[in-house]
């Protein structure tokens, strides 16, 4: 392939003549300069052509050859055409600084049409790989670009720690479905349904939306993974997929922020005339997570006895009660403090199981 | 033809290297020509004003492409020039820049003499 475009850069006329004439014998485009700043401002003209080689002659007037060729590779947009050094016999050591700056390789002065045809040659082949690896890396850039794009927008759809998972290596098997203990927390209010019997549409939507935004930034902040929110109610679990040693603590901590925070949104809709009470429930033990749902629309979601479990717990409790199961009592006994609240009979339970209320965290330390 | 002066090897190579093109050939040896007067003028400026380093390129530019066109002794006078300049030790600077100049003048007169025989023949 003899279509390469080359920039002759030499002071003596007589060289650069001759190899313009040996480059345009066999079939390259030649362009010329007297010296490296004719050269540089050839290259760096707003309509350039792209060279694919220079031939770089080492003493020149005005910018000599090592100037030159450090401009070069200190131009982002040049630094990957091959530079090829034309010495004399006697300029070995000058051909060694030019390839330590960073020159591709070297030509004598008065040079066999054969060598120069190849070494041009084996200089076009890298050029074009090298503009080849800079059309992949831009097409890369643009893909990753797509990618990052897709992944903050499905964190708006999300919770941040499946949208996480769905662009994760292993997020495929762990979509697929698997078993793991998780920390389930079911949260909904004592007297909704009277709620939005009374007050206006444009009221109940206005409370659920400060709602929603107050839970969702605790949910965020103590890292749960939000499986849904329908209407009053919503349920987080932990530990999947993040993993969370102290997935019960944290959903304790959680459940007593809400709790927490709830007060001054509820003193608000009191002073309107609606009393609304926070009721809490979590379980902590094994689930199976993974896609759930019908092709067209999956929830990342679990299933399993615990998830009932906090369910239930959660009808349980009274106003402003945080209920937690024996398992989970167990992992945050030595966290918090939570009174034994009987045994209690949950719908679908063969027998009561003891029920422990939350009162807070036992260390002074701020939840 | 004194081989000291003009290598019949070299224009053997130049003939060579362009193709066996003998008017490109003589196209090259004007531009030398060309330049050549040119380096030297240079050479002789810098020795005239003491510039003794400014002296390094045109002497490297004229001895590169005397050994192209085969000007031996040129060549020669030149690389040491070079070398001289290039190292500040060069006493005599306008002396030696003559000497060249007169080694061009012959080299000159033997590519024009070869021209010559060449198109007579």
């Amino acid at each position: 392939m003899n279509d390469g475009r080359v920039l002759v850069v030499d002071d003596t006329l007589f060289n650069r003549r001759l190899l313009v004439r040996l480059l345009t014998g066999i079939g390259h485009e030649v362009l010329e300069a007297g010296d490296g700043r004719e050269a540089l401002a050839i290259l760096r003209a707003p309509d350039a052509p792209s060279v694919d080689v220079i031939l770089l002659d080492i003493l020149m007037p005005v910018m000599d050859g090592y100037e030159t060729l450090e401009a070069l590779k200190a131009d982002e947009a040049l630094r990957d055409v091959p530079v090829i050094v034309i010495s004399g016999v006697d300029e070995l050591e000058s051909v060694v600084r030019c390839i330590q700056i960073g020159a591709a390789d070297y030509l004598p002065k008065s040079v066999a049409p054969e060598i120069l045809r190849a070494r041009i040659e084996a200089s076009l082949a890298q050029k074009r790989l090298h503009d080849l690896e800079r059309a992949t890396m831009a097409e890369q850039a643009l893909l990753l670009g797509t990618i990052e794009r897709q992944r903050s927008e499905l964190s708006r759809f999300l919770s941040p720690q499946v949208a996480a998972l769905v662009s994760s290596e292993d997020g495929e098997t762990l979509l697929a479905g698997h078993r793991r203990e998780i920390t389930a927390m079911f949260c909904d209010l004592r007297n909704f349904t009277g709620f939005s019997e009374q007050a206006a549409p444009e009221e109940v939507l206005g409370f659920l939306r400060a709602y929603h935004a107050v839970m969702g930034e605790l949910i965020v902040t103590y890292e749960g993974t939000l499986e849904h929110f329908a209407g009053d109610g919503f349920m987080t679990f932990f530990n999947d997929p993040a993993l969370q040693d102290d997935h019960a603590v944290r959903a304790v901590r959680l459940a007593i922020a809400m709790r927490d925070r709830f007060v001054a949104l509820a003193d608000e809709w009191r002073r309107r005339g609606h009393v609304l009470e926070i009721g809490i429930g979590i379980a902590t033990g094994y689930a199976t997570l993974g896609r759930i749902g019908f092709e067209g629309r999956y929830d990342y979601g679990a299933v399993g006895n615990v998830i009932i479990h906090a369910a239930r717990l959660s009808g349980e409790a009274g106003p402003g009660e945080i209920l937690i199961a024996p398992g989970t009592f167990a992992a945050v006994e030595a966290d918090i403090e939570a009174n034994h609240a009987g045994d209690r009979q949950l719908k679908g339970y063969s027998r009561p199981i003891p029920v422990h209320a939350v009162v807070g965290m036992r260390s002074t330390e701020a939840v | 033809m004194d081989p000291a002066i003009l290598d019949p090897e070299a224009f053997d190579h130049l003939l060579d290297i362009t193709g066996g093109e003998l008017e490109f050939v003589d196209e090259l040896i004007d531009t030398y020509l060309e330049d050549g007067e040119a380096q030297l003028d240079a050479m002789r400026s810098a020795a005239a004003a003491g510039d003794i380093a400014a002296i390094v390129r045109p002497a490297h530019s004229l001895k590169s492409s005397s050994a192209n066109v085969g000007a031996k002794a040129l060549e020669t006078l030149c690389r040491a020039l070079e070398a001289d300049a290039g190292t500040s030790a060069l006493p005599d600077a306008a002396g030696r820049v003559a000497e060249a100049a007169a080694a061009f003048g012959l080299a000159r007169d033997a590519l024009i003499a070869e021209r010559a025989a060449r198109q007579g023949a």
